[in-house]
Order: C-alpha cells, then sequence, then structure tokens
C-alpha cells in the first residue's frame, strides 16, 4: 500500500482506474474538471484501458453512461451543480433502467447567484432519481467509497446507480494523505461485472427502456423502490468486507462518535462531520454529553439506524448545508420523518450555504442549540439559521 | 501543530505552494491538509491557500482565521491586503520582497524573513512565479521543515502537474532562496482599516442581489464599482507604448480584456492611452499589436 498526499479530486479519478471501468463519459465542470482530467491522463498513458468519451454536454455524458451500461459493462461519470442539474432527466433512466453507474458529484453551490463553493443543492433535488447517495469527510473516504460503490451499486439485489459525494475546495482541492490500496486486493474485492438485466448481445435482443402504458410503470416503481431497500444491507455487508480487507470501517449507512450517554445528538453529512468530530472532543472533555452521528447514505435512507440513535438521547439536531424553502433542510425532513412518534425534540441547523466557511464557534452553537432542547424538552426554534446576517439563530 | 497561510495572486502558485509544504511536512512522517480559498478565478486576482500540519490525522475542515505563520509570495499585496490579519503575536511572516525585513510594514510588528523571490525565479526559472522560492525562504526561517524535505515536496506536487523537468527547476529555485533569505522583525506602525467588505443584513441585500450602482461606506458596488477596484496592481509587467512605431491599428485596444486602452487626441494627434491602473499586464496588447510598438517591462 502506499500513501501519498493528494486531492479528493484525483482519489476519486484513481479509484475509478482500480475499478478498472471500461467507460467514462464526462463533461468538465468547477470543481470537478480534475477528475476529468487526471482520468484522460491515465487514459492516454496508457495506465487506464478504459473507453474515455468527452461529451458536449453533461446531458449527453449521461445519456452516454446510460447506453453504455445498458450493454452490460462498467461505467462511470463525474460532474457538479449545474452539471448534475442538466443531467436531471437522464438520471431518472438510469435508475429505472437499474444501470449501476458509479458518479461522484463534487457537491457545489447551483446558481443563482452563480458561485463555485460548497452546497448541497445539486444532489439534494435529486434524491428521487433512483440514485443512491453517499456523504464523505475526507479524501480517504473519497478513495474508499468509489471503489465500495461499484460493489454496492452492481450487486444483484440492488443494480441501481449511485453519486459519490464530496463537498467542493473542502475535499476536491485539498490535499491530504491517502492510503491507495492495492490493485490486486482491489480486483478480489471487486470482481469484473457480469450483468444479465441489462446486456447487448445480437443473439439475445433486448429492448430497454420502452414505451410504457400504465400497466407495467407502477411496478417498476415498486422494484426500485425493493431494490434501494435492499442497498440498506448491502451497504452493511460491503462496508463490512471493506473493513476486513483494507482495515478502515466506514460504519455502513451511518457512523456513530461518542454517542454512547450523550443527551444531545447532532446528526451532520459530509465535510462538516470532520470539524464536529473535534468539537464532541472538546464538549466531552468539558463535561457536555453530546455525541456525533455522520449520516453517510442519504438514499437508501437509513431509518431504523436514526431511529436506535434517537431512543438513546434526549435531543436530536440535524445540520443541513441545503434548504426546502419554508420547508427546512433536506437531512433534517428526513430525519423528522424517520422519527415520527417519538416525542424528543428534533432541530434542524442550517449553516455553510453558498460555501461559507462553516466555522468552529458556527459548530458550538449547533450542539448548544441542542444541549438547550435536550435540557428543557423542546426547541424555541424548530429551524435554525447559523451566521446569516440579520436572522437570530 | 502549526497553521500557514499563504498570500498570492491568481497564477503565482500559492495552491502549489501550500501543497508542496505539505508534502514536504508529510514526509517528515507529519499529518498535513493543505487547501486553496478562492476569490474571482482569474490570474492576478488576490487568492489565500492554507496548509495545517500536525503529528496526528487533522480533522478540522475550517478556513485558518489565526495562522502561526503567513507567506506573502507578492509584497505588493501588503498595502492592499490586511495579510497579517490574526497572524499570532509570536508568529511569523515570510514575505517576497527584496526589502530588508526591518523595512517591510505589517501593520504589525512580528518576526519576518525575506527573500527577493521574483529575481530568484527570474534567474531560475525564466518566469516570474514565486512560489517555489518562497518554499525555500519558509525552510530556512522557520526550520519547521528542511530543504530536502521542501525540494521532495516540489518534486511530488510539481513533479505530478509540470513534469519532473520543470520540478526540478522548480526545486533549485527552493535551494537559491533558501541561502538568500534574511530573517529579523517588521514595522508594525502603520492601521489596517478593518472591515473593507459590504456585508448587509439579508433585509438590505438587493432581492436576489440583483444590484444597482451603490455607494457603500465600504465603497462602490454593482455596475460602475471598478472605478474604486483598481486591479493595475495585479501586474508584473507593464506595457510600453512607442506612438512613433504605432500606425493606430487599434488591435491592441480590440483586445484587451480589461479595456484599459484608451483612445485620445484629434486628427494626426490621434494616439493611445494605457491606463496602468486597470492593466493586470497580461501582455496580449504587446502580442496582438503588429508593429512591435508594445514592449511588456517589469
Amino acid at each position: 500500500m502506499v500513501k501519498r498526499v493528494v486531492t479528493g479530486n484525483y482519489a476519486a479519478a484513481f479509484a475509478a482506474m482500480l475499478a478498472r471501468v471500461d467507460v467514462i463519459a464526462a463533461y468538465p465542470i468547477t470543481p470537478q474538471t480534475f477528475i476529468v482530467e487526471h482520468l484522460s491522463e491515465f487514459v492516454n498513458d496508457g495506465l487506464l484501458d478504459s473507453a474515455f468519451m468527452r461529451c458536449e454536454s453533461e446531458h449527453s455524458a449521461m445519456s452516454a453512461c446510460v447506453a453504455a451500461s445498458a450493454t452490460g459493462v462498467r461505467t462511470y461519470t463525474a460532474t457538479a451543480s449545474q452539471g448534475l442539474a442538466l443531467m436531471h432527466e437522464v438520471l431518472f433512466i438510469a435508475g429505472s433502467a437499474h444501470l449501476p453507474v458509479v458518479m461522484p458529484v463534487v457537491n457545489r453551490t447551483v446558481a443563482g447567484p452563480i458561485g463555485i463553493w460548497a452546497e448541497h443543492n445539486d444532489t439534494m433535488p435529486q434524491r428521487d432519481t433512483g440514485w443512491m447517495q453517499v456523504y464523505v469527510e475526507d479524501n480517504q473516504e473519497v478513495m474508499d467509497m468509489t471503489i465500495q460503490a461499484f460493489k454496492i451499486a452492481e450487486d444483484k439485489r440492488v443494480l441501481l446507480p449511485i453519486m459519490v459525494c464530496l463537498d467542493a475546495f473542502i475535499l476536491s482541492h485539498t490535499v491530504e494523505p491517502v492510503d491507495f490500496p492495492d490493485q490486486d486486493k482491489v480486483d478480489k474485492f471487486l470482481p469484473p461485472y457480469r450483468p444479465d438485466h441489462a446486456v447487448l448481445d445480437p443473439k439475445d435482443p433486448m429492448i430497454i427502456g420502452s414505451f410504457s402504458p400504465p400497466e407495467y410503470i407502477q411496478e417498476v416503481r415498486y422494484q426500485t423502490d425493493e431494490t434501494m431497500r435492499n442497498a440498506l444491507e448491502v451497504v452493511e455487508e460491503v462496508n463490512a468486507e471493506w473493513a476486513k480487507e483494507f482495515g478502515r470501517d466506514y460504519g455502513g449507512l451511518i457512523e456513530e462518535y461518542k454517542t454512547e450517554g450523550a443527551d444531545a445528538i447532532l446528526i451532520t453529512l459530509g465535510t462538516v462531520t470532520s470539524t464536529a468530530r473535534d468539537i464532541v472532543d472538546e464538549y466531552r472533555a468539558a463535561g457536555k454529553k453530546v455525541g456525533l452521528v455522520k449520516l453517510r447514505f442519504f438514499r437508501p435512507y437509513p431509518t431504523e439506524a436514526i431511529r436506535k440513535v434517537a431512543s438513546k438521547c434526549k435531543a436530536i439536531g440535524v445540520y443541513d448545508r441545503a434548504v426546502s424553502f419554508s420547508a427546512g433542510g433536506p437531512s433534517w425532513i428526513e430525519a423528522r420523518n424517520a422519527l415520527y412518534g417519538y416525542t424528543i425534540p428534533v432541530i434542524n441547523v442550517l449553516a455553510g450555504l453558498g460555501g461559507r466557511d462553516v466555522t468552529e464557534p458556527d459548530i458550538r452553537l449547533m450542539f448548544d442549540k441542542v444541549l438547550e432542547a435536550a435540557e428543557k424538552g423542546e426547541a424555541e426554534n424548530e429551524i435554525v439559521w447559523i451566521g446569516t446576517r440579520g436572522v437570530k439563530p | 501543530m502549526f497553521e500557514v497561510r499563504f498570500h498570492g495572486r491568481g497564477g503565482q502558485g500559492a495552491v502549489m505552494a501550500a501543497q508542496a509544504l505539505a508534502s514536504a511536512a508529510f514526509q517528515e512522517g507529519n499529518y498535513a491538509v493543505a487547501f486553496p480559498y478562492f476569490g474571482a478565478e482569474r490570474r492576478g486576482a488576490p487568492v489565500m491557500a492554507f496548509t495545517r500540519v500536525d503529528k496526528d490525522k487533522i480533522f478540522s475542515k475550517t478556513l485558518i482565521y489565526e495562522p502561526d505563520y503567513i507567506v506573502v509570495l507578492d509584497d505588493k499585496l501588503t498595502g492592499l491586503v490586511d495579510v497579517a490579519d490574526g497572524l499570532k503575536d509570536d508568529g511569523m511572516a515570510i514575505i517576497n520582497s527584496n526589502a530588508k525585513p526591518e523595512d517591510i510594514e505589517l501593520g504589525k510588528s512580528v518576526k519576518c524573513a525575506t527573500v527577493d523571490a521574483t529575481t530568484v525565479a527570474l534567474e531560475t526559472l525564466g518566469q516570474p512565479i514565486t512560489n517555489s522560492a518562497i518554499l525555500g525562504a519558509f525552510a530556512k526561517a522557520t526550520g519547521l521543515v528542511s530543504i530536502d524535505s521542501i525540494v521532495a515536496g516540489i518534486m511530488d506536487i510539481f513533479g505530478s502537474r509540470i513534469g519532473e523537468k520543470l520540478a526540478a527547476k522548480n526545486a533549485n529555485a527552493a535551494k537559491v532562496a533558501y541561502e538568500r533569505t534574511s530573517v529579523g522583525t517588521c514595522k508594525g506602525t502603520m492601521t489596517y482599516e478593518k472591515g473593507g467588505k459590504w456585508l448587509p443584513d439579508y433585509k438590505e441585500l438587493p432581492l436576489g442581489l440583483a444590484t444597482r450602482p451603490m455607494k457603500t461606506p465600504e465603497g462602490l458596488v454593482g455596475p460602475g464599482s471598478f472605478v474604486d477596484n483598481k486591479t493595475g496592481s495585479w501586474k508584473t509587467f507593464a506595457p510600453v507604448h512607442d506612438p512613433d512605431k504605432c500606425i493606430m491599428c487599434r488591435m491592441c485596444w480590440f483586445y484587451c480584456p480589461d479595456g484599459a486602452i484608451k483612445e485620445v487626441g484629434e486628427g494626426d494627434a490621434k494616439t493611445l492611452e494605457f491606463h496602468l491602473e486597470y492593466c493586470k499586464g497580461c501582455g496580449i496588447c504587446a502580442n496582438e499589436c503588429p508593429k512591435d510598438a508594445i514592449k511588456m517591462e517589469r
């Protein structure tokens, strides 16, 4: 195993090479561009034997991925922000046709006004497209999850596409030490993709995505729903196998950090998790009973895991880096849905929109709000905007 | 743990410098992280990059507000940006300048090292890109990483981006700068004005940020705000126009991306005026001129 100081974008590209992807179809967009550039270099330098298509738009890139994956080959792309928005209609086709495309998405704010920094308002609106979504917190996890993503997506019980979501610049352009898994170990972990539900074989022809009247589509929807639920188990299995083979355990659907005996638990996703670990350490050292849950998978949503967390604490805060206007952050909405019938306060903390830095004082304030709710058994405000000028948090 | 903030301009390579420092520290057995903060994504615009180094894994993913060290790749930035903002009292500034540390003004008297990295870069690379040279000064001034590790860090980060040959030239720039670095204490007599940025409450912010020309205490915003925002300090080279060679074809005027060239005078007295307070020194005018009437000079 080699350890190198690399960006999240490099880790995402290298992981695709380790996974021996057959087809890459992509279009560059800040801050994802380096992923595509690195891969084009790997292919050019003969390091990766893959068909590399530089398409004229993200809509075309996703269309090419759908077509490639439907022939039965391992397919990869990457995008961000407006690029993902432009792919939107084609994402449904990959999801409903059960095409296990793997796509890192470098989470970037969707205009307007135009910005290039981290926000989750690109991936969150894609939650109903039939794609799985995993949010990661450091560059090692970018590498490890991109490889695991193929294994989860290609599992016969799942067969769904997946987005590996990494925060713009905070991971994509940040270098930190990353363990590079050995190729032979990855080969053993991830055997070649050999599907039978969608393949190109002139002797055994198929029609995929044909015109379908109401007699069929509802069952197709149920298939996607069932396979998405199957993924809950597969994610845990793949995580366990990864931990055994590579020595890094990410906890599967969620990761709990110091939740034992915690009165107040904050559920985070993405890179804020990482800074929040330091604050949990600091608060625990000061005798404050706080804990952290890193929500890794947003689709499939780990309802049971979140319920277990809620049953052992007095209040929950859910951090969001996106907002569903007038209704709160998407991750909070899901948590509240999962916790219907539970009586503990579940509050929403919103911060870091448009890529604003989520500072240590911001995260302390999040924990303080949840601690206060735990103590009182209720919250003054259910939705708390942190660091917004002119808005009392 | 030590934290470093790099100040540079787009195109000077502050980000690669921060990364190479992280790689150098990593090769000495540390955990190290480096990340950029981009403002306007344009060559010449002020940018920041950060490096954090610790013995153990670093979890913090925030920007750095109270650095132990600041590294300034362009000393013209020191008059424009409060580069020492938040710098710890026992911290240190490493500055690309041909002045002595004692003549540097940072609004804060701290330990300071200077090196004429621009000259080093021109000598060793043939280009005024100072990101590798300044790292040699960092090694000399702080002693936190060895010059050998800086060389290894440059070979790693620069090597993967621009190839081994050019990386080796950059490693040499660091070694030359290492030898030419002077260490002392800078001046702190001037006071930087705080809060130079227009940051209204959401109620005062124009709806959807559709902004009309406005005078704010922090300066002009909206259309025409360029009047306040003089970008001429971004350049290393400035155009020098020779009216005798000029045939007034106006190709330079047409191609100038900043509208910094203006036609003045009447009839035969017509000539071109170069507005250096907006010229970013890109050299496109000199490149387009069919009569070689524009020279770029430092």
